[in-house]
């Protein structure tokens, strides 16, 4: 039976009391970009980690490229690139070093290194600092270096968790780039982010909150079934008025975009009743026009509603 | 076989990359063995007297001249006031109170026994003790002396049957206790820089993440554990070359047994050490953590090895335990091939205790290690 590139059915992991990952069924097509989102905690590295075969799952069956991750833990490892949150290469190696020895526990032939380091070189543009230790490369070139290093083997699979946190937006942004390319050159990948701009990239995501799946799908198509209506307010010091329209009843949630909230409703019914009432609340006049729900809107009213029906 | 080559090249990358380490493996054997092969001595010397003479005799001076002359003292002053003593000792300005009675010539030449006070600091009761031999010689060689006075008396203690001793000191005729001290400080070198760099190695890989960039590598755990251990292995053994040579410029004591035989049982010692190392490492989550463990086993495996307390003067329970420690041995056998040069055929108890304690101690770290990586 053919299974899809990766698959993960009915997966658990508890460490101590906490359970991490509970009953997870995911899958990611051969060449797909696929985004695992959520909050912290939400259970992405736990899965990120079984899936690489650095920790092995409480139960549930879990394949890569039809190898078994309890049993073909080598197999896995030599056909996966993996990228740790933290970055992880020796910063007291240059950055050519650092590729030489992963290319060689990789068992990468002699004759190719040079040639894939070329390639890798080509879209990290890190060829000029090949010789510069690894721990004095900024912060948007240690992630390429250590993308790179994740690559030198060829992987079928690149399995990269929070890759873009706490580096810089045009660095992300390149990033983001080069993993495009990555993609059209037949790389499955599997990326998980906290940030929502990014999530809007992948082919398909699946949104992960307390080591639960809530909704899996594409981007486009998980919006437009986004069966609330969101409504932008603008006006002045609506901030501070926040908690008491959150009070309003009818209302889902109220979130702050910069200076202007976004209201959820559940329909376009009682659309004007609170429009009256946030008026009486800040007593001047203010605008309410619906705006198109975005995938943060969506995960911010997912996961309102699964804290709601846990209450 | 080829990724274990590669992992080694790293290290020694990573190692000799930073000077500081180089620093590390130079500079402090070298102050190690300096300062603490001259300061650690067990020797007692420079004990300070104060003197209370009663008697103010020719007798009594040539006594304390017996003092001025021994190398072992220092006379800090007399007092005249007995009440005043005991203030010398309490502020330190004196270990030692002697109170030589009125009437001690008197005495003397009425054949009477005179007795003299000793007044003995015994905080340190090790040096107390000595200081107290050394005296008790001081007094004997005095009165050998008076007799020398008195013709008749010494013509009768001649025809008395008296045993003299004739004490010959093998293998450190001069009692010196740099001798006994340095070969042991070889062997703290040697347990402090493998210990450390081992466990401190493997953590600050657990630190900066790299540990888990490994794992998801095809390469096998035991490689992983070979990779750390080879460079630390020749290291130590590095080490304990430099040490043997800084030992030999500053104290020209040089090794009089088999050099070889002295480095084989080093590198069984090593074993335990690295595998300390890697345990260590395993419970460990920081540098700092690995840092403090590797301190608490360092100081029990230091004194109870028997470097600064011999093992027989503990008591039987704690004896047993130092069994388990491979310092243990291993100062035994560098006191033994150092100073007397004893052949394998002589450490073969020791030697063994060793392999096995060594070989115990670190299949169960890389086992634990593995475990954890798994």
């Amino acid at each position: 039976m053919m299974l899809p590139i990766i698959s993960i059915k009915n997966f658990s992991k508890s460490f101590g009391g906490t359970k991490a990952v509970a009953s997870l069924d995911l899958e990611v097509e051969k060449g797909e970009l696929f985004g695992l989102i959520g909050p912290d905690g939400a259970g992405k590295t736990t899965t990120i980690r079984t899936l690489v075969t650095l920790i092995s799952p409480d139960s549930g069956e879990i394949f890569v490229n039809n190898l078994d991750v309890k049993k073909d833990v080598r197999k896995i490892r030599s056909i996966t690139g993996y990228m740790p949150q933290r970055f992880s290469l020796y910063p007291d190696l240059s950055v050519n070093q650092n590729l030489v020895f992963f290319a060689n526990l990789f068992d990468v032939p002699k004759r190719e290194i040079a040639e894939r380091k070329k390639r890798l070189f080509q879209f990290s543009n890190l060829e000029p600092f090949a010789g510069r230790l690894a721990g004095q490369l900024s912060g948007g070139m240690k992630q390429k270096l250590a993308l790179s290093c994740t690559l030198i083997h060829n992987p079928v699979v690149l399995i990269l968790d929070e890759p873009t946190t706490g580096v810089d937006p045009v660095s992300r942004n390149e990033f983001w780039t080069i993993l495009k390319e990555l993609k059209k050159e037949g790389v499955t990948i599997l990326v998980s982010t906290p940030y929502m701009d990014e999530a809007v990239k992948c082919d398909r995501v699946a949104i992960m909150h307390e080591g639960m799946v809530l909704a899996r799908g594409k981007p486009e198509t998980m919006t437009a079934s986004f069966q609330n209506r969101i409504y932008k307010l603008a006006g002045q010091d609506l901030i501070k008025h926040i908690n008491s329209i959150a009070l309003i009843p009818g209302i889902l949630s109220v979130q702050s975009f910069g200076d202007s909230l976004h209201l959820t409703l559940p329909d376009n019914q009682a659309k004007e009743n609170i429009r009256g009432k946030i008026k009486n609340i800040l007593g001047r006049s203010f605008q309410m026009e619906p705006v198109e729900p975005s995938l943060e809107d969506l995960f911010i009213a997912l996961i309102e509603g699964k804290s709601r029906n846990g209450n | 076989m080829r990724q274990i080559f590669y992992l080694v090249q790293k290290e020694f990358r990573q190692i000799f990359r930073d000077f500081s380490m180089v620093r590390i493996l130079f500079v402090v054997p070298l102050i190690q063995i300096f300062i603490l092969g001259n300061a650690i001595t067990t020797d007692v010397k420079n004990i300070k007297v104060i003197f209370q003479d009663q008697d103010k005799t020719p007798y009594s001076r040539e006594f304390i001249s017996k003092f001025v002359h021994s190398k072992y003292f220092i006379i800090t002053g007399f007092e005249e006031d007995y009440t005043r003593l005991s203030s010398y000792l309490d502020s330190g300005k004196a270990s030692l109170a002697i109170i030589i009675p009125r009437h001690f010539q008197r005495d003397i030449v009425l054949q009477k026994k005179p007795d003299i006070q000793l007044l003995v600091d015994g905080v340190d009761g090790n040096s107390a003790g000595v200081s107290l031999g050394y005296i008790t010689d001081i007094v004997q060689k005095y009165q050998e002396r008076l007799m020398e006075y008195s013709p008749e008396l010494s013509l009768q203690v001649k025809n008395v049957r008296r045993i003299e001793m004739e004490p010959r000191f093998w293998f450190n005729p001069n009692l010196e206790s740099k001798l006994y001290i340095v070969p042991g400080i070889i062997a703290l070198i040697l347990l402090i820089i493998t210990l450390f760099l081992t466990s401190m190695g493997i953590v600050r890989e657990k630190e900066i993440g790299t540990l888990e960039q490994l794992m998801v590598t095809p390469i096998r755990s035991y490689q992983l554990v070979i990779g750390k251990i080879i460079p630390f292995s020749i290291l130590g053994m590095l080490e304990i070359m430099i040490s043997m040579g800084f030992v030999y410029l500053i104290f020209g004591i040089g090794v009089k047994g088999s050099l070889l035989l002295l480095l084989f049982e080093s590198s069984i010692f090593i074993i335990s050490t690295l595998g300390l190392g890697i345990f260590i490492s395993t419970i460990s989550d920081t540098q700092q953590q690995a840092l403090f463990v590797a301190w608490f086993f360092m100081i029990f495996s230091i004194l109870l090895s028997g470097f600064f307390i011999p093992i027989a003067n503990m008591p039987p329970v704690i004896q047993h335990i130092t069994r388990l420690n491979p310092l243990r041995y291993y100062i035994v056998i560098l006191r033994e091939i150092y100073l007397k040069g004893t052949s394998i055929k002589d450490l073969i108890p020791e030697t063994l205790s060793m392999v096995t304690f060594s070989t115990c101690l670190f299949l169960a770290a890389v086992i634990r290690f593995r475990k954890k990586l798994g």
